[in-house]
């Protein structure tokens, strides 16, 4: 077992925070995906959430979302702004060091290259004092960048060091999108790479990937494109990639489920991954035994 | 974050900042100048350190060769002065029991609300104001930690001091400098493999620059230092010595702050020699010893000291 590289995303799961957070704990993992809404929907409001996700011992993967900031003007970009500085402060709070932006859906955004690189930066810009940094993922149904390879090219573009990539398997396979695009991107600037498959082949339609990214996905492992997501994720192991991977499933079904069995499913997604596709393992106690033996006394 | 790029990634803002210089024409040079400082950017009007032990502070300030000069008409803050440079030590706010700690560095900028605008622009984090009336509102930025970066634009024809500060009567107003001691720059912490981003930060907001190989080194000549676009400010930036790995800035492990201020003196030496007989120590052990590149002082008040380092000042 060797799970230390993966966790859970509280959207996956039901009910209220703190159950959310023991059933991770309990099914192994020690990394969890947060989202704003944990946070500000909590009865005794948002710092006692944060105080609530330090106690538990998690670590934190990064914090979403931010939604359309990118390409508008005037009093709606100021506006973007305000809500950017939110979330970069809650982010903070929680001691996350990753923020997650995603491609705008607006139709009042621009698709200028240079007006997007320019408000990404400017993002960034904001983030950095903080410590956090930006993953940027292109949304299968974005107005203008909906494809990886479009992300990292308005992140080259911004060029500012605490700005990256996320990857979503979900948005890749949504779009087709080869995976040889990804070896273009620079792998220290992929900064969260969220993993989740679906049952159909094909999703066609912006509307139709919307509907299923959030009603029906599912684990690694459990839906139609498992050879691909061992593909992608030996891929990025290759390129150096030694985590987070994080589990990004949005499912009805498994918003009506126990905690615990959900949790249990994204511990086999896990257990696949790093042992049957990665091949990572923990060492033995007896291996340890031995090193210690073996090492040199002072 | 892998740390190999993070060095790849401060050597490629290096070799960019040196680039932008490498324009030959007198002309080009001076539109280059203007491009690389286009706040205006004239040196440092005042550093401020917050501290619960005012006058504990003020007695090291003073051992340094610093004189109170003025106080705030409505705050428990000094000004202190030599030369050149204006520190000022605030106590309102500051709570007991914490070491004093460098608050806000102000800089001397063409147009203080311009300035203000563009950096907001670009992404920093305006400081709401907080100015008692017929007071002065300085436009400021959030900095490193709780630290702020203020903006004043009139310091020629009138100074700031003469609206919020009274003159403390029967002292010299303009004290003379030690030894021509003059403002250098900070040390700032930042945590492991941080160095790349506040790279950018000072680049994009103020014009920063990473200084190459030539630079002054004083006795603690690691990390990175960056330079004002008028040579007015530089800024050390330090990494823990061990790193922290993903534990790095912005998460528990790494307090990000201004550490200590650089003093330049055109001979350390006799500058050293001069704050002796003012009973400062300065740290003599190893490569730390005072000479001629620069010198340590000693610790006080849990962490306040000063470097010196060897540097003209300016014309």
């Amino acid at each position: 077992m060797y799970i230390r590289d993966f966790g859970m995303d509280t959207i996956t799961l039901a009910g209220p925070l703190a159950a959310k957070l023991r059933a991770m704990r309990e099914a192994g993992f020690s990394q969890v995906m947060l989202a704003a809404r944990d946070l500000v929907g909590h009865p005794d409001g948002w710092r006692a959430a944060v105080a609530e996700v330090r106690a538990s011992g998690l670590r934190v993967t990064g914090f979403q979302v931010l939604r359309d900031f990118e390409g508008l003007g005037g009093h709606l970009h100021d506006y973007k702004v305000d809500m950017a500085k939110a979330m970069i402060e809650m982010a903070a709070a929680l001691g996350s060091r990753v923020l997650l932006a995603c491609s705008s859906t607006s139709q009042h955004a621009s698709d200028d290259p240079a007006h997007i690189a320019r408000d990404l930066r400017k993002l960034a810009m904001l983030a950095l004092p903080h410590g956090i940094r930006v993953a940027f993922e292109a949304l299968s149904w974005g107005r203008h960048l909906n494809e990886l390879p479009q992300a990292w090219d308005v992140v080259r573009r911004a060029d500012c060091p605490n700005l990256g990539v996320c990857v979503d398997s979900y948005h890749v396979f949504a779009t087709g999108t080869p995976l040889e695009a990804l070896e273009a991107v620079d792998p220290a600037r992929i900064f969260l790479v969220q993993l989740s498959d679906f049952m159909w082949n094909e999703v066609r339609t912006p509307e139709e990937r919307m509907a299923t990214a959030r009603t029906f996905r599912v684990f690694p492992g459990e839906g139609v494109h498992s050879a691909q997501l061992a593909r992608l994720v030996t891929l990025l192991d290759r390129m150096g990639w030694r985590g987070d991977f994080s589990f990004e499933v949005f499912n009805d079904d498994y918003q009506q489920l126990p905690q615990e069995r959900v949790a249990a499913r994204a511990r086999r997604a896990a257990l696949w991954l790093a042992e049957d596709v990665l091949r990572r393992s923990t060492p033995l106690p007896s291996q340890l035994r031995a090193r210690v033996a073996a090492a040199p006394s002072a | 974050m892998p740390r190999a790029w993070t060095r790849t990634c401060v050597a490629c803002w290096a070799h960019r900042a040196r680039e932008s210089t490498a324009v030959n024409h007198p002309l080009a040079r001076e539109i280059e100048a203007d491009a690389a400082n286009r706040l205006g950017l004239e040196g440092i009007e005042y550093i401020e350190y917050r501290s619960a032990r005012p006058q504990a502070l003020g007695h090291v300030l003073e051992l340094m060769g610093f004189r109170p000069v003025a106080r705030h008409r409505s705050r428990e803050v000094l000004l202190y002065r030599q030369g050149t440079m204006n520190a000022i030590v605030n106590a309102h706010g500051a709570t007991d029991g914490e070491p004093p700690a460098l608050a806000a560095i102000a800089l001397r900028v063409r147009d203080a609300a311009a300035a203000h605008r563009r950096v907001l622009e670009l992404g920093g984090w305006d400081v709401p104001v907080q100015v008692a009336p017929m007071e002065l509102h300085i436009p400021a930025i959030h900095g490193v930690g709780a630290s702020r970066l203020y903006f004043v634009d009139r310091w020629r024809e009138f100074s700031i001091y003469d609206v919020d500060f009274v003159p403390i009567p029967g002292t010299d107003p303009r004290p003379p400098a030690l030894a021509g001691l003059h403002w250098f720059g900070l040390v700032q912490r930042v945590g492991a493999g941080r160095s790349a981003d506040w790279v950018a930060f000072y680049g994009e907001l103020l014009g920063f620059g990473v200084m190459g190989e030539d630079r002054e080194a004083g006795v603690l000549p690691q990390g990175i230092v960056l330079r004002s676009p008028d040579g007015g400010l530089h800024l050390q930036l330090v990494e823990p010595d061990t790193p922290h790995g993903l534990a790095g800035a912005g998460a528990d492990g790494d307090h990000e702050h201004f550490e200590r201020v650089a003093l330049g003196a055109p001979d350390v030496p006799a500058a050293a020699a001069a704050l002796r007989a003012r009973g400062v120590r300065f740290v003599e052990t190893g490569h730390l010893a005072v000479q001629p590149r620069g010198a340590l002082t000693q610790s006080w008040l849990d962490g306040v000291m000063f470097e010196l380092i060897h540097h003209e000042p300016p014309a």
